[in-house]
């Protein structure tokens, strides 16, 4: 149960996966705010108490923004599961400013769920590595269906024991 | 899942009050989970058997399912101790079916949906970035001047 750690590779290992197995394979987002434990404020405040000590001159850091101990934790993850191979894909984050290009890329990931070829014009704005540009090119010959199968065989090395 | 799948627009509105109600409370989760809609399209299973990779390539383009549900929350006794000052909550779920040819305009809502609803995450600290920038500008103005 891998936490992956750009939303590239996140992207790009849950589309192979999405291609093995696309009609077991399920992508959930869970939205969570939660309050801070006990344990996690009083950290909070002594780390306040020790950045107020040394009063951040030594580093000549810009001063450091103001916490509150008590504020809520949210966080944004991203979890594709495969029940049948067990495969589970994980990328986390707290950013609002990933949320919009997060969406988008669940809306690709949904264009495999539905068997539809990919969009060509998803290559400028994702900043996704190569290897997902090759099945781009190859579904614009029509060879869609095709072309994900190879790929699905010979792409995932973890998926062997198929056929 | 014993209720009927939401038209999109309706299943938008829940989707909102789903983001709502966690916002007013302060904490808790919103799930949302998309997978496609195989349920009575599913080839025999000779098919399956001669074809191992049949879900791999469908005659024609599937529908996905998307399902949002919040978390139960209950309230636990005794004052002081954590969970006791919130309410007590009952899980709600609800799911919609997004036909291929409109996957394009849900998702372009649901971003817009989402990136509403997501209040609590962290705001791109901009104050730094901008410090940065016109020191780097003003640096850059010295050494062409």
């Amino acid at each position: 149960m891998p936490y992956l750690e750009t939303s590239a590779e996140w992207y790009e290992q849950s589309s192979l996966l999405l291609k093995a197995r696309p009609s077991t394979t399920r992508i959930t987002s869970k939205y969570t705010v939660l309050k801070p434990s006990a344990s996690k404020v009083s950290k909070r405040e002594r780390f306040a108490s020790k950045r107020s000590e040394r009063g951040g001159s030594a580093t000549g850091s810009p001063p450091p923004t103001v916490q509150n101990p008590e504020e809520p934790v949210a966080t944004f993850k991203l979890k594709t599961y495969d029940p049948v191979s067990g495969t589970c894909l994980q990328y986390e984050t707290n950013k609002a400013a990933e949320v919009g290009r997060l969406i988008g890329t669940l809306s690709r990931l949904g264009r495999h769920q539905a068997a539809l070829p990919e969009l060509p014009e998803d290559l400028t704005q994702a900043a996704s590595a190569e290897g997902i540009s090759t099945p781009v090119v190859e579904s614009d010959q029509k060879l869609g269906a095709p072309a994900a199968e190879q790929k699905a065989a010979g792409g995932k090395k973890k998926k062997k024991g198929k056929k | 899942m014993a209720d009927a799948h939401l038209t999109n627009d309706e299943f938008f509105a829940q989707l909102a009050s789903l983001f709502e109600h966690n916002r007013k409370t302060g904490h808790g989760t919103v799930y949302l989970t998309q997978k496609r809609l195989a349920y009575g399209t599913d080839a025999s299973a000779e098919a399956k058997a001669e074809d191992p990779l049949w879900d791999a390539h469908p005659e024609q383009p599937l529908p996905i399912l998307i399902r949002a549900s919040n978390n139960k929350s209950s309230k636990r006794k005794g004052a002081g101790r954590p969970g006791s000052e919130r309410d007590n909550a009952t899980k709600t779920k609800t799911s919609t079916v997004v036909q291929p040819d409109q996957l394009e305009a849900f998702y372009v809502r649901y971003a817009e949906a989402c990136r509403a609803g997501m209040s609590g995450l962290k705001k791109r600290d901009r104050t730094k970035k901008k410090k940065d920038k016109k020191k780097k500008k003003g640096a850059a103005g010295e050494v062409k001047g």
